[in-house]
């Protein structure tokens, strides 16, 4: 098994076999696609077909459990925004009325369609972690150009979170360990004590940019002088092949974007207007 | 040759009274094993950094004396140029990591270098090999257990083949077996290259068979420099000093001090077998 950002793949799994860049392609460009896509249903077929991407890469789907909460939550918050809180419209059709508020037919179809909007975008977007490693990322970025420096202070980055992480359980540990423990108290007993956390957190960190500064000094590594100028052979990239079907699956993607565009500004398709939504259940 | 003389050398930190080294004098020739050794803030780590060129440049304080490194005062080497010949490992190994995999961690000294894809590639064999790295190479290093990330901390500096190699407590954070391990790589080095090492440590047991010479640091002074056979020939001086020699030493010392034994003191355990059979042998 590898370790991704989000979970565990097993070695065999296809998804190794592609180059990080059409990943991150993947994820930069078809999480765009629901911005042009209104019709519920299409941005529904994505999110399946984002789905079956992960199960076909061997993503534990057990583990997508977690988002279920994350995406009733969310749906509820769209929907409340939408509806109750979405203030009067006299021009809208009114669906039903519960204690007094209008519930509105087009209210409630944007909520859907906001709805669908998001999820596709979060499952690329779980899908891109759960199957990449940080080292991918670098790589992607790097085999784009972007500067050396970008990337490592990105990959620093990814890092220092974890970091930050096991550190907040090491003082909490400490603390806890020595009689200082929030467990059981109120919110605001909690909130006013966090201080106690973030102080030798904030220390922590501190050191910690030292040591690195440090370790980078130590190895050579200089943002300014002669050795800055030193020309990087960046071995990373040297590991990694971009292969025929690399391209390809760039191609593709590209291709249907730019179809996405064009049916949808040329030819008014994936519009609300025209969407099983509008016609099974609109009352106008 | 000598490679590295430091010339009267008081550093004190910018928010300290007192110094953390004064007045030291001292020469290492090429292709020593040096041992620094002394007690909790006796200057082991500000000797080290000021020899790396990390003090003065990463640190406040005031200088005074000089430290030349091939003939060259610290200060004076371009950014990055000192660290090239002068390698650094640090008593904790996951402050240091700076890239995503242990494979990319023992790349990027390399890369910082200007080497060639084929020179990384050849170099890379040649650590993996030296260190045992070779099945932990796809892993984060963050995730290693203690011994194998100070593995490869020791092997992201040594494949930079730096002519002078530091480590400065690098057992500190490991247990008996990982230190075996760590101490086993240092032999090979010992062996097979010609770099100059100096080693911080408090544990002697590993350290002393490997050292050429030995340095005593006692708040911010050196008070003892030499031979290791005649190191510890100072060793009332030594224990007074709150430095655990090596027990078959002590058991030696002990031998002396009540006057049955009047010969050198073993280094290692080994030695001490021999000796103890002569002495056995002749009564």
């Amino acid at each position: 098994m590898n370790k991704t950002l989000l979970g565990y793949i097993p070695e065999e799994s296809i998804i190794y076999q592609i180059h990080p860049f059409v990943k991150l392609y993947f994820l930069l460009v078809v999480s765009l696609f629901p911005l042009f896509i209104t019709a519920p249903e299409w941005n529904a077929l994505i999110l399946v077909v984002t789905l079956g991407l992960m199960a076909a890469s061997r993503v534990n789907m057990s583990t997508l459990k977690i988002y279920v909460p994350v995406a009733i939550s969310m749906g509820t918050i769209i929907f409340l925004s939408y509806t109750i809180f979405g203030g009067t419209q006299p021009e809208y059709y009114v669906l039903f009325r519960i204690f007094g508020f209008p519930f509105y037919w087009e209210r409630i179809r944007d909520a859907i369609v906001i709805y669908f909007r998001v999820l596709p975008m979060i499952a690329t977007m779980v899908f891109f972690l759960s199957t990449s490693r940080e080292r991918d990322v670098i790589v992607a970025m790097r085999s784009i150009r972007i500067p050396f420096v970008v990337t490592y202070v990105f990959a620093m980055a990814l890092r220092s979170a974890g970091m930050v992480l096991e550190d907040f359980h090491i003082v909490r540990q400490a603390e806890q360990a020595r009689g200082f423990d929030t467990k059981g108290k109120s919110l605001t007993y909690k909130l006013r004590k966090y201080i106690m956390y973030m102080i030798p957190l904030f220390a922590l960190s501190l050191r910690r940019s030292e040591e690195f500064t440090n370790a980078l000094v130590a190895r050579g590594y200089a943002f300014t002088g002669e050795a800055s100028k030193v020309k990087r052979a960046d071995y990373i990239l040297s590991s990694y092949t971009f292969h025929v079907y690399d391209a390809v699956l760039v191609g593709i993607i590209s291709l249907i974007f730019i179809s996405i565009i064009v049916l949808r500004y040329f030819f008014g398709a994936f519009g609300i207007e025209d969407s099983l939504l509008t016609i099974w259940f609109s009352p106008i | 040759m000598t490679v590295i003389e430091l010339k009267n050398y008081t550093w004190r930190y910018l928010d300290t009274e007192k110094p953390a080294l004064s007045e030291i004098n001292l020469k290492i020739k090429e292709g020593e094993f040096i041992g620094i050794i002394g007690s909790n803030g006796a200057g082991k780590t500000t000797l080290s950094y000021s020899i790396n060129g990390l003090i003065p440049g990463q640190y406040h304080g005031i200088k005074k004396g000089e430290v030349l490194v091939f003939g060259q005062e610290v200060e004076e080497y371009d950014k990055g140029a000192l660290q090239h010949r002068v390698g650094m490992v640090f008593s904790d190994p996951e402050a240091q990591f700076t890239a995503m995999t242990v494979e990319d961690e023992l790349v990027f000294g390399l890369e910082n270098l200007g080497m060639s894809l084929s020179q990384i590639k050849e170099r890379l064999e040649w650590v993996v090999e030296l260190t045992g790295l070779g099945p932990l190479l796809n892993k984060p290093p963050y995730e290693l257990s203690g011994g194998q990330k100070q593995r490869v901390a020791v092997g992201a500096v040594l494949a930079m083949t730096p002519d002078i190699l530091i480590m400065d407590e690098p057992t500190s954070m490991l247990d008996p077996l990982s230190r075996t391990r760590v101490f086993n790589v240092l032999e090979e080095i010992k062996k097979e290259q010609n770099n100059t090492v100096i080693v911080v440590e408090h544990s002697l047991e590993k350290l002393v068979p490997l050292a050429d010479r030995l340095m005593l640091l006692d708040d911010g002074e050196l008070i003892l420099f030499d031979e290791t056979q005649a190191f510890f020939e100072k060793m009332p001086l030594i224990l007074e000093k709150g430095i655990n020699p090596p027990g078959v030493m002590q058991f030696f010392y002990r031998l002396h001090e009540e006057g049955s034994y009047h010969d050198k003191f073993p280094l290692t355990v080994a030695e001490g077998v021999e000796k103890m059979h002569s002495i056995l042998r002749k009564s």
